[in-house]
């Protein structure tokens, strides 16, 4: 019964054996493959390896290589031994300075410290995910001591740079202590040396000049929700006060005209803004990225829904699965590379994370798709009572009464002791793709990452079960989306133009 | 594969399955059945039982234990799959496992 219903499932993607070449014969005759991990994508096949190379092959090409008949006479083999696909033409002080390019971050400490300055938030989107409470629940406010013990404990990350972000609900709620820890951050980062970098994800409901002066002085990066058209934003994100998108359009503007007029004072950060996928938004990828543009934003963050929080509640009116997620996903990106085409500016965030590593075997920071991912040892979520959570997806589970992901108290944990706690440890290995089945095999792995929060909320288990997981098939879409578009010469220059700094 | 009301009985080869698989398949399955694993000779006898069969599949409350007891058996059994693929890789991987696992700690907890 198991096998045939793990037949019925059965990926496109495995691992090619490793062949050994049979005694006497040359290279010239026969060549091999080592390792490498192959999808069939269409009528072809992709070929990834560990180092984050690939190669396409034709159904025949395919057949000749995994057969090991590949000749050097062959117009393919060249490429391929450049990749490290051929046994014995490896150039391993390549292959592994660009893994370690591309997985650098197996060298630092966490990165992204997450400060929830408060659970109150005056709005109520459709697909909250931070367990956000109502404007009257003060009690969820974050205290200035509380922040400025987790400021202390971000810098005590080996890290040498960091990013504080201030998150909610919604942070502006609690105003004088963000000001206080940015304030407190900026002298710490003079002291200690460490490259600091400060952000703020608001819904700009509060923001007013006075706030928008001291963020900017402070060199603080500003990030908002804009989820499209008026009324498809304001469906998603639901405002007491009536219309959500009024104020994010506006202070949309403002940050905008104040990037355009640096000062010699302090750096102005080109705002940014995020866009979450409910079934909503299906059917609008155009005007989607069509606001987009006519703000004059130049990135997209098309991030898919997870069935967490309210969202989880409401998954049968907001939600939908991977497949169709993949058919948005493929869609809009293909609209942004006609509208490249054209000469707008503008690029999807996801996709030049990916393509850093498939292109440039960078590591983009992307901490939801590596491997280890980032819980605990890429970033800490720290929540408004000084609970110190893996990450703010885990925090959020914490809120529905779980705590299998808080890691420590600001006031009673040291960060050593964070680093080394069962927790931080079980979601370094559940998360680690060399471990689990499915992926150890997927053409993908060099590029991914899965998320033990999202294995544990949607299948009961840190370790997931990849081939029925939703999550696993969103970036499946994704890669095969991306992938597809390389293969257009014509696209693929566009494409690699977004990660070509 | 026997299946009465509100429960199900599957046999395992325990030449294919470990006990380990099936024990931590029971585990990811604590929260919406009771297992009873019992082990004879060269076989694994698995008993799933579920007080509301339509619940513990993520059907509706009360649903008919009839149509849900042998899918409930079948996700089970893809759990045990999963876990032993796992236990077979971790045999294959495992010093690559460790060393990735070990660098991203030591490199966390500020060791070289």
């Amino acid at each position: 019964m198991a096998q045939k219903q793990a037949a019925k499932k059965t990926d496109k993607s495995m691992a090619l054996p490793s062949k050994r070449s049979p005694a006497g014969k040359t290279a010239k005759s026969r060549s091999v493959l080592p390792q490498a991990l192959w999808r069939k994508i269409g009528a072809n096949y992709l070929l990834t390896n560990d180092s984050g190379h690939y190669a396409w092959l034709k159904e025949k090409d395919f057949a000749l290589v995994t057969a090991g008949k590949m000749t050097e006479r062959d117009p393919l083999f060249g490429e391929l031994a450049a990749k490290g696909f051929v046994r014995n033409r490896l150039d391993f002080n390549d292959l592994a300075s660009k893994w370690k390019k591309k997985n650098s971050y197996l060298y630092y400490g966490p990165s992204l410290h997450i400060l929830v300055l408060t659970l109150r938030c005056n709005h109520k989107c459709l697909y909250c995910q931070s367990a956000a409470g109502g404007a009257g629940a003060k009690h969820t406010d974050m205290t200035a001591e509380i922040a400025r013990k987790s400021v202390d404990l971000a810098f005590n990350s080996p890290n040498p740079a960091i990013t504080i972000e201030f998150q909610g609900g919604e942070p502006l709620l609690n105003w004088e202590v963000l000001k206080s820890a940015a304030a407190y951050a900026r002298k710490k980062a003079k002291i200690t040396g460490k490259e600091l970098q400060l952000a703020l994800v608001s819904n700009f409901s509060l923001m007013n000049a006075e706030k928008a002066e001291f963020l900017l002085r402070h060199e603080v990066s500003i990030c908002t929700s804009l989820d499209g058209p008026r009324a498809l934003h304001d469906k998603n994100r639901v405002c007491a006060s009536g219309s959500s998108y009024a104020d994010t359009v506006k202070w949309i503007k403002y940050f905008q005209a104040r990037h355009e007029k640096q000062v010699p004072e302090y750096r102005v950060f080109k705002p940014s803004a995020l866009l979450t996928v409910s079934r909503y938004s299906l059917r609008s990828h155009k005007e989607i990225v069509d606001e987009y543009v006519r703000l004059g934003l130049e990135d997209i963050f098309i991030r898919p829904l997870a069935p967490i929080g309210y969202a989880k509640r409401l998954w049968d009116t907001i939600g939908y699965d991977a497949k169709d997620f993949a058919a948005f996903y493929f869609k809009s990106l293909d609209y942004i590379l006609k509208l490249n085409k054209r000469g707008v500016v503008i690029k999807e965030k996801m996709a030049a994370m990916m393509l850093d590593k498939i292109v440039n075997f960078r590591d983009p920071g992307y901490l939801d798709a590596r491997c280890p991912c980032g819980a605990a040892i890429g970033q800490l979520a720290y929540n408004y009572n000084g609970d110190i959570y893996t990450c703010d997806e885990g925090r959020m589970v914490g809120w529905e009464g779980d705590d299998l992901f808080r890691i420590g108290n600001v006031f009673k944990d040291g960060y050593k002791k964070l680093m080394t706690c069962p927790t931080t440890k079980v979601c370094v290995v559940s998360s680690n793709l060399e471990a689990q089945p499915a992926c150890a095999r997927c053409a993908y792995k060099p590029y991914c990452g899965v998320c033990p929060v999202y294995n544990y909320e949607t299948q009961g288990s840190l370790w997931g079960n990849m081939p029925a997981n939703d999550r696993c098939g969103l970036f499946k879409g994704i890669f095969d989306a991306l992938f597809t578009l390389l293969r257009d010469p014509g696209k693929a220059a566009i494409l690699k133009k977004w990660v070509a700094k | 594969m026997k299946t009465n009301e509100g429960s199900k009985k599957l046999v395992l080869d325990a030449g294919i399955y470990s006990g380990e698989a099936v024990k931590l398949a029971a585990f990811v399955f604590s929260d919406k059945a009771d297992i009873r694993i019992v082990p004879r000779g060269k076989v694994l006898e698995v008993s799933i039982s579920a007080e509301d069969a339509g619940r513990a599949s993520g059907g509706s409350e009360g649903q008919n234990s009839s149509s849900i007891m042998p899918l409930l058996g079948a996700e089970f059994m893809n759990e045990v799959l999963n876990q032993q693929c796992r236990i077979d890789l971790a045999k294959k991987n495992s010093k690559i496992a460790g060393i990735i696992v070990t660098k991203a700690l030591l490199s966390a907890a500020g060791e070289k």
